[in-house]
């Protein structure tokens, strides 16, 4: 039987460093491994306070009226989406064919729009009511719907019946319930029974409204919009242009949901009047 | 200089080094292109917000709807951008050497991973409709949230890194 060599003092040494060198890199493996369950324990805290304060204030920002009717556009349960909230924000004030608000309101704001408009409907959903409350309601400023109907077929359908809802004094109730009830973009949602539903959640007698939409001089409002359209320079929608009773209308350039640029702009000639 | 001296035999630690080095380059480069691919999705997004244009939006979704809910900001800011802030972000720290990156990109991704199932949460049951731009993110922001945590959890330690060839 042979012997397996004796190891030298050299190689016992080399073992045992190598030995050493080995559980000290085991330990700071350990110790590494410890030390980054605790950083993603903190990691995983800190995103989920972060998180959860995003969600606070997602959820929070809705308390404003604004938000709310942003919200109650996207329940599909119930009466149809957002007959209480136009009616709510439109009772008691003075309607007469496209305008909205006192005849002596100091201030002009005109409104291009198209009702298929996606931009359109976030104004209407979100800027529009607080100018509503603050302005409108106040005798402050008078708004005029100006219906552009450039979009499609749709635009059309749903125009005439607008020009339809304003014969009754109920455009803007028919305007803000359709942007509540937007479709996807020319995709023959606007149909009869479509119009049907919105008029009768706008409160405009549907049958007489009906009879007018099918007329010629439904189409005039439309076309009136886009002779003065074309007289403001007014090429995409939502335009806004506001100015003095009387007074040359200027446009705001602002994002459809800032109703502070919009309040900035009306305020200004408030100081002027 | 390696390990290799000092180890030596067949459980060589720099072996382990570089295997745990080489997985976390595969784990970083996969990283790079999600981030890549998800600033592009929220700089799409954030330009057609500011544009005001209606997003290329197929398979039966309803983008329009869903940008313009009240879900689409947050304190008045566009998602949009705060995606776009949260990728720019984790791709910086990609770039990064050093453990305090490895955090913060885990820390931005795993916001953003909690966030998007909030906001998805949002639009199947709240919304009711579908942007497929805000679920590719919502996916892309999911992955990235398990790349960047096992990245912090395998990545070779600060005192590892002086005998491996580390791109970080």
């Amino acid at each position: 039987m042979s012997q397996e060599p004796r190891q030298t003092r050299q190689q016992r040494r080399e073992a045992a460093r190598a030995a050493r060198v080995e559980a000290e890199h085991a330990q700071a493996a350990a110790a590494q491994r410890r030390r980054r369950l605790m950083t993603l324990g903190g990691v995983l805290a800190a995103a989920a306070v972060v998180v959860v304060v995003a969600i606070v204030v997602s959820s929070g920002g809705g308390g404003d009226k604004a938000s709310e009717r942003a919200a109650a556009a996207t329940k599909t349960s119930g009466a149809i989406p957002g007959q209480k909230e136009s009616s709510e924000m439109l009772a008691g004030i003075p309607q007469k064919g496209i305008y909205l608000g006192k005849a002596d309101a100091p201030v002009r704001l005109v409104e291009f729009a198209d009702l298929q408009c996606p931009i359109c409907r976030e104004y209407s959903l979100q800027s529009l009511p607080v100018l509503v409350q603050d302005y409108v309601r106040t005798g402050k400023v008078r708004m005029e719907f100006r219906n552009l109907s450039f979009l499609g077929d749709d635009s059309i359908t749903a125009g005439q019946a607008a020009s339809a809802a304003a014969k009754q004094n109920k455009l803007w109730n028919f305007a803000d319930v359709l942007y509540y009830n937007q479709g996807e973009e020319n995709t023959g949602y606007v149909t009869p029974q479509f119009i049907d539903r919105i008029n009768k959640a706008a409160g405009v007698d549907a049958a007489e409204a009906d009879a007018f939409a099918k007329t010629p001089a439904s189409r005039e409002p439309l076309g009136a919009a886009n002779t003065l359209a074309n007289q403001y320079g007014v090429n995409s929608t939502p335009t806004i242009l506001v100015g003095k009773r009387g007074g040359t209308l200027k446009a705001v350039d602002a994002d459809a949901t800032d109703v502070g640029a919009y309040k900035s702009a009306i305020d200004a000639l408030l100081g002027q009047t | 200089m390696t390990a290799s001296g000092a180890a030596g035999g067949e459980r060589s630690t720099p072996g382990e080094l570089r295997r745990a080095g080489a997985a976390d380059r595969r784990l970083r480069l996969a990283a790079i292109v999600l981030a890549l691919v998800g600033l592009g999705i929220a700089a799409y997004l954030t330009y057609v917000h500011y544009e005001e244009i209606r997003p290329v939006c197929g398979l039966g979704g309803d983008c329009v709807k869903v940008q313009s809910s009240e879900w689409s900001k947050l304190a008045g800011i566009p998602v949009a951008v705060l995606g776009l802030v949260g990728y720019a972000i984790i791709l910086a720290s990609l770039f990064v050497p050093g453990e305090e990156a490895l955090i913060v990109g885990a820390l931005t991704a795993l916001v953003g991973f909690g966030f998007s199932a909030y906001l998805t949460y949002r639009e199947l049951f709240t919304i009711d409709a579908i942007c497929q731009w805000c679920v590719a993110s919502a996916i892309v922001m999911t992955l990235l949230a398990i790349l960047t945590t096992s990245r912090l959890l395998l990545a070779p330690g600060d005192h590892q890194r002086g005998a491996l060839p580390y791109v970080g």
